[in-house]
């Protein structure tokens, strides 16, 4: 069996997201030097009764598509324009690697409820079909004729920096040439209440770190990179954004839906993408953070940062712009961080008014830091206490 | 590099356990019997593999068992068994990947009637947090204390193969010393109706697919028993031609895989496949067309013993292991089609080298 070879550099060769503060990396990336939050009333489901009644949804016009699903076209809309940035790719060899929580669970909702109704022998089948967590990862690779495999990854908020992470292990092995990695999930009526129901979400525009937090904002969008082997890219002439130089990878082993409180697998996560990275602590200039928003993800999030990198490290939660978009927060976030670097600019964290205790680093509050950035991280962590960090390096 | 499998646990169709695995294996007979479980009354097919005697309290305490579903409680039970069959602890760095093809459906149906009778904000929070498809593997994770990777792959037919080759690449680059790879999967009402309602589903000479369920789990790169066997390579395709929601039609490209999987693993000759198989006329006859590059492999079918599905594949997997722990063959190759077009396939050998 072949090993990857960590010395294969990976280059991120093409970037696309969609998410509530833009259709496009242009508009996302103005929203951000704006400080401009896409976060707003939620009207998807309108009429129903939650605690809370905000969200952060994305405003396009979705493509035409068959039988897919709002979580599928949002990841055709992201991989379309990735793909289109990175140009010629052979896409016989190109492996589609999508991480999503919910998959088609919006669709899925309206069959139960017209099952309900109707029953099961009069409720039409055809909603349903678009359920299943692979649809992102079909719909991608069915849009594009791509050729090289097909995964999805259903770890709950981790999912899409997990699949980023094993397609260049992939491309490491060579049982892929390119890569399309990322992730997917629409806002649905089943994490919107169950989100509620935890109380993790918060009846005002969440702010990360802030003493007074209550929890998420619920978001949706995608995001994808296109991933190849560096000297690949350097061959058939591709602009190389930035470069995936680490993976990391780790599990709490501690509670189905809460962090562990001391941090230990965030810090695991991060300590393995530097390992992979090569790269010592001192020499991350930046780390875009899960940062939810949440009381408990907050503080364990800042002691694994503080216990791996120390207290210096500039941090910020993009959620504070377009809320948690569950199983894509991986993605998109690395499409944020990628542009980060690219720009040379930390993007801050919206609203924080007032540095909780337990939060004692510096989150970049408010406005955009032009700053000299090489090496950054990115985290996601999910339910069930997987946690990952990709870290990414300037070109 | 091969990793070596040292411990098989399952809970599958008229089997629980390794030793009754390999019997009902043995036996050449087939769990496929009428459905009993839930109600299929003017639905087309009746049949389905369906696991009987589970008795989850055998393998959890009630405490625990109270907030696992049924996909948890089967993966939880097929790890006990598994790290039980390898002879040793796991170290806390292990890894967990498991996979399973349409996770917990039953969890969301339920979750979504007491969203409707209660209201959104009354719905249990146990059911939403087993409501995503990676709560077995978190489970085990907590179960063992297993603070490694920890992923759920979700891709169809392919979904254990898929997570077997997840595993085998972070073990082969060191990120873990071992792993726990497998595979779960529910037949329920809803989606057995369904599959029913599209027609995939087989009855009285209409071709399709039967519904299997099950768990299974495999101890990878750790433990003291005698390998099983080896997971010696790995091969990945897409059928560009297959459409979102059907198989592709271009046996060249499960040619690919396979081919790439026998060069991953350096083996000169493949003695039996485990074929995909499953009933569904298109995915039968483009397999069939792709196995001639082994014209001398017995073909093995075992989705006429559990069904399609079953634990999300990794039923299939534990039967190949099995067969090279009994010598019947020195190599295998694994394989796995998916509605879609994805096709992932291993090759496992008796030996290390």
């Amino acid at each position: 069996m072949r090993i990857p070879d960590l010395s294969t550099r990976i280059a991120v060769t093409g970037a696309g997201i969609v998410c509530s503060i833009g259709r496009d990396k242009a508009e996302v990336w103005r929203a951000i030097v704006e400080s401009r939050a896409g976060i707003a009333k939620l009207t998807r489901f309108a009429g129903e009764t939650f605690p809370t009644d905000l969200a952060a949804e994305v405003n396009v016009e979705l493509p035409k598509g068959k039988r897919l699903s709002r979580t599928d076209l949002l990841a055709v809309i992201a991989a379309k324009e990735a793909i289109s940035q990175a140009g010629d790719i052979p896409i016989e060899r190109a492996i589609v690697s999508t991480g999503t929580s919910t998959g088609g669970l919006l669709e899925g909702e309206d069959y139960y409820f017209s099952r309900l109704v109707r029953g099961r022998r009069r409720a039409s089948a055809s909603r349903v079909l678009q359920q299943p967590t692979s649809g992102p990862s079909d719909a991608v690779a069915s849009t594009f004729k791509l050729g090289g495999g097909v995964i999805s990854n259903a770890t709950a908020c981790a999912s899409a920096g997990a699949a980023i992470g094993m397609a260049a292990d992939y491309l490491r092995s060579r049982h892929a040439d390119v890569a399309i990695a990322g992730g997917s999930d629409a806002l649905c009526r089943l994490t919107y209440s169950g989100f509620n129901v935890l109380q993790a979400v918060d009846p005002a525009p969440c702010s990360p770190f802030d003493a007074n937090r209550k929890g998420i904002t619920l978001g949706e969008g995608a995001g994808y990179l296109v991933l190849e082997r560096w000297d690949d890219a350097v061959a058939r002439g591709a602009t190389i954004l930035a470069e995936l130089s680490g993976y990391g990878a780790s599990c709490d082993a501690h509670h189905p839906t809460a962090p562990a409180e001391d941090g230990h697998g965030a810090e695991a996560a991060m300590r393995g993408a530097l390992a992979e990275g090569r790269l010592t602590p001192a020499s991350v200039d930046y780390v875009n953070a899960h940062g939810t928003g949440t009381m408990l993800n907050d503080s364990a999030e800042s002691r694994a940062i503080t216990a791996t990198l120390g207290t210096d490290v500039p941090v910020s939660s993009s959620k504070s712009y377009f809320g948690h978009t569950l199983g894509a927060s991986g993605a998109v976030e690395a499409v944020v961080t990628v542009l980060a670097l690219q720009n040379q600019i930390a993007p801050p964290t919206l609203r924080l008014r007032e540095r909780a205790p337990e939060c004692p680093l510096d989150y970049i509050p408010d406005t955009p830091r032009p700053m000299e950035l090489a090496n950054v991280l990115s985290n996601t962590f999910g339910f069930g206490g997987s946690n990952v960090s990709l870290l990414f390096r300037r070109v | 590099m091969r990793i070596p499998i040292t411990g098989i646990g399952v809970i599958a169709p008229g089997a629980i356990g390794i030793e009754a695995f390999r019997a009902l294996l043995a036996s050449g007979g087939s769990a496929v019997a009428e459905v009993d479980r839930f109600d299929t009354s003017g639905l087309s097919a009746h049949k389905a593999a369906l696991v009987r005697d589970f008795k989850p309290k055998d393998f959890i305490p009630a405490m625990k068992m109270r907030r696992m579903n049924t996909l948890s409680r089967l993966g939880v039970a097929a790890a006990k068994l598994a790290i039980e069959d390898c002879g040793a602890a796991l170290q806390p760095d292990t890894g967990v990947a498991i996979g399973t093809a349409f996770g917990p459906v039953q969890t969301s149906v339920e979750y979504m009637q007491e969203y409707a009778e209660k209201g959104a904000a009354l719905a249990p929070p146990q059911l939403f947090a087993e409501s995503v498809a990676n709560a077995p593997g978190s489970h085990i994770a907590i179960e063992w204390g297993l603070r490694g990777f920890n992923v759920t792959i979700t891709q169809r037919e392919s979904s254990a193969l898929a997570a077997a080759m997840y595993a085998a690449t972070q073990l082969a680059k060191g990120s873990a010393s071992a792993a726990l790879i497998g595979g779960v999967e529910e037949a329920n009402e809803m989606l057995f109706s369904v599959l029913d309602r599209i027609g995939a589903l087989a009855y009285d000479g209409h071709p399709g697919i039967t519904l299997g369920e099950g768990g299974a789990v495999l101890v990878a790169g750790a433990g003291t028993r005698k390998p099983y066997g080896w997971l010696a390579g790995f091969g990945i395709a897409r059928d560009a031609t297959a459409t979102i929601s059907n198989y592709g039609r271009n046996p060249v490209v499960n040619v690919r895989a396979m081919q790439s999987a026998v060069e991953d693993a350096r083996v000169d000759k493949i003695d039996a496949v485990y074929v995909s198989m499953n009933g569904a006329p298109l995915c039968d006859e483009v397999e069939r067309e792709a196995l001639m590059l082994f014209p001398r492999a017995e073909l093995v079918r075992t989705k006429q013993v559990f069904g399609e599905y079953a634990a999300g594949g990794a039923l299939q997997i534990a039967a190949a292991l099995v067969a090279l722990d009994e010598s019947r063959y020195d190599n295998v190759l694994v394989n796995s089609v998916s509605a879609g077009g994805g096709i992932v396939c291993a090759v496992l050998t008796k030996e290390a080298a």
